[in-house]
């Protein structure tokens, strides 16, 4: 159980380091000088999106897979339109 | 120069942001692993033995550790044991020898202590036999010493003359261990006197066949209550009952006081007297206790589950408990599934603040909403006393009728409240259970029915998803909870409407969810069966 929660603690540390340094290169590449309150916002939009995942999953692997492929769209739906909106914040008056 | 300075500044800034990230994750990490390190410890499924199997059936793979070869190397004529080369099973036929010999000296007295020896009781005279701690036989009373090797009986004799370090020993053990127990169990039982309960307990196995006045204030319905055992406070023997009510498997416990409005007033268990009774004055406590049904098969209702399992378990839990507080020196009796109650469940359910009663005439609980059943014990052992809890059930059932839409025979109300009900004087929701139960009989599988418990949002598995939102719904004072929970039942999780549960024509003897796959015969017996799912 606790060998199994250190694996699972570390594994997730290091792809939140991989997501991270990925996402300063992303921003680098597209010219985005991002402010930290814009960064924040990407880093809950992030964890909104690795919530409702889990939460999704978490309902078909209970046996309620209806529920949690419904939640999954609902979901993708959601957060793609949320993204969008937060790029636009994020390269509103900027120029490549 | 303007501009070089806002770059540095904005490289600054990005820097700084990774410094306090990393510093955070690093933080929260460390706190996480803390946490991780402190709920495994103290995670009861990690207790050894009670781990979760998941899709296994032994903890072990031991498909890996298989030797060649037999169990054992046989090294010469191999013969079948005698009962009473085992020191356990050879004290029946002491006992009887004991007998004969005593009765010839006439000196014979049967013993009332706890002694030692294990045999088969169903084989020994009343008076040889008596419920054991260890769950064995009494040897009679020893006061004139061990019989001698030839006036035992065959086969003990040629037994013994065989094996005389055998005689040795056995009477070693008659003439001086047991004396020797008796004296120090006169001396220091009562030091012992929780975990003779708890073994007692343990041990019990009875029917209810006498009133109140004469079986609850018998052991096993033979050995007599012994003399109260004072608690320090009435606080101390609550969290003493509790605690044992839990390892006897107990998922939740609450304590109240009798109440004679909510005792059946005809047909005490036990009693010749069928009709009408007074409350016994010994009945001053209710031990309210209840446990969760299998998981799997409680979702696959109502034609492929059963009551039966938590009845059983809950049941178990109930004598039990029974025992230990008779052991302890006070009157008790058990009222569970499988033993018959006879007092009615719900109000106390509701009063030993174990949940609130639901639009579905039962309670639904924090811990398993409706998913639970009960058994309870009364008794003159004063204890701390719970109150009520709420936890918004009344207002979440005005806006849902989930259970009253999924009831195959209709049998609970879609008013809006239950302003208007009255059940012997008490306002509470009521169902029809005549129409209920004459579902139960058109239902397949283990008779009844249980989709109302299993239907009911407060039910749902108690993982990080459904606990949360029962919190939020239980915190929320406007009532938005109450529609967004009921609103996401109704359209996430899909469910047959109701007709569909009934037999066929009509119906298709339709389940809440899939049958587990270990209750599904077409994956385990070579059989042809019919599905009615799939039409007549």
């Amino acid at each position: 159980m606790i060998t199994n929660l250190v694996i699972f603690a570390f594994i997730t540390g290091l792809l939140t380091g991989g997501v991270i340094a990925g996402a300063i290169a992303w921003t680098r590449d597209l010219g985005l000088n991002l402010k930290w309150w814009k960064w924040l916002m990407a880093a809950f939009w992030y964890m909104l999106l690795l919530l409702l995942v889990f939460a999704a999953f978490t309902l078909v692997g209970e046996g309620e897979a209806v529920a949690g492929w419904k939640i999954l769209g609902i979901a993708t739906v959601v957060m793609v339109i949320l993204g969008a909106g937060l790029f636009r914040l994020f390269t509103a008056g900027h120029k490549q | 120069m303007a501009e070089k300075s806002k770059k540095d500044g904005e490289a600054h800034s990005r820097r700084e942001f990774l410094k306090i990230g990393g510093a955070v994750a690093a933080g929260l990490q460390v706190g996480a692993v803390a946490g991780a390190g402190m709920a495994a410890g103290k995670d009861p499924s990690t207790h050894t033995g009670w781990q979760h199997l998941g899709d296994n059936t032994q903890f072990v793979d031991r498909s890996k550790l298989i030797r060649k070869g037999p169990a054992y190397e046989i090294t010469g004529e191999t013969i079948r044991p005698r009962r009473y080369e085992s020191a356990f099973g050879r004290q029946r036929l002491i006992a009887r020898d004991m007998t004969q010999y005593r009765e010839m000296i006439n000196s014979f007295d049967a013993g009332e202590d706890r002694q030692e020896g294990i045999g088969n009781p169903s084989d020994l005279p009343e008076r040889e036999t008596s419920p054991e701690t260890s769950g064995g036989v009494r040897s009679p009373r020893d006061a004139k010493g061990f019989p001698p090797l030839e006036t035992f009986t065959e086969p003990m004799l040629s037994y013994y003359k065989a094996r005389p370090d055998l005689y040795d020993l056995d009477k070693l053990r008659v003439e001086e261990i047991m004396p020797k127990k008796r004296k120090d169990q006169e001396k220091y039982e009562e030091f012992y006197t929780l975990i003779n309960a708890w073994s007692d307990s343990w041990s019990t196995h009875e029917r209810i066949t006498e009133p109140p006045e004469v079986s609850d204030f018998k052991i096993e319905g033979r050995r007599k209550i012994g003399k109260p055992m004072p608690f320090k406070s009435p606080e101390l023997a609550s969290k003493l009952i509790k605690k044992v009510a839990h390892h006897f498997g107990a998922s939740m416990v609450g304590i109240t006081t009798i109440e004679p409005d909510w005792c059946y007033n005809y047909d005490l268990r036990g009693s010749k007297n069928r009709e009408s009774y007074e409350v016994p004055k010994h009945w001053k406590y209710v031990i309210a206790f209840g446990v969760p049904h299998q998981w799997e098969q409680v979702n696959s209702n109502p034609n492929s589950g059963t009551s039966y399992d938590a009845y059983a378990r809950i049941s178990i839990a109930a004598r039990r408990m029974e025992t230990f507080v008779k052991s302890l020196g006070y009157p008790a009796r058990r009222h569970s599934p499988m033993d018959g109650y006879d007092l009615i469940a719900v109000p106390y359910l509701v009063k030993a603040g174990l949940g609130e009663q639901g639009r579905h005439g039962i309670v639904i609980t924090p811990e398993t909403g409706s998913n639970f059943r009960v058994a309870f014990v009364t008794t003159n052992l004063e204890m701390e006393i719970d109150q009520p809890i709420e936890f918004g059930v009344k207002e979440f059932c005005e806006h849902c009728q989930i259970c009253a839409d999924i009831c195959p025979s209709g049998s609970i109300s879609k008013a809006d409240n239950n302003e208007e009900m009255n059940t012997r004087g008490y306002r509470h929701w009521e169902i029809n259970q005549t129409s209920c139960y004459n579902f139960w009989m058109q239902s397949m599988g283990g008779m009844g029915c249980r989709l109302c418990l299993i239907a009911c949002p407060y039910s749902r598995k108690s993982n990080w998803v459904h606990t949360g939102v029962r919190k939020l719904d239980t915190h929320d004072p406007t009532g938005l909870m109450d529609n967004v929970m009921t609103s996401m039942q109704k359209r996430l999780f899909d469910a047959p409407e109701a007709h569909e549960y009934l037999p066929p024509p009509d119906g298709r003897f339709a389940n809440y969810r899939e049958a587990p796959e270990w209750l599904q015969v077409k994956n385990y017996l070579d059989i042809e069966t019919s599905d009615p799912s799939l039409g007549e």
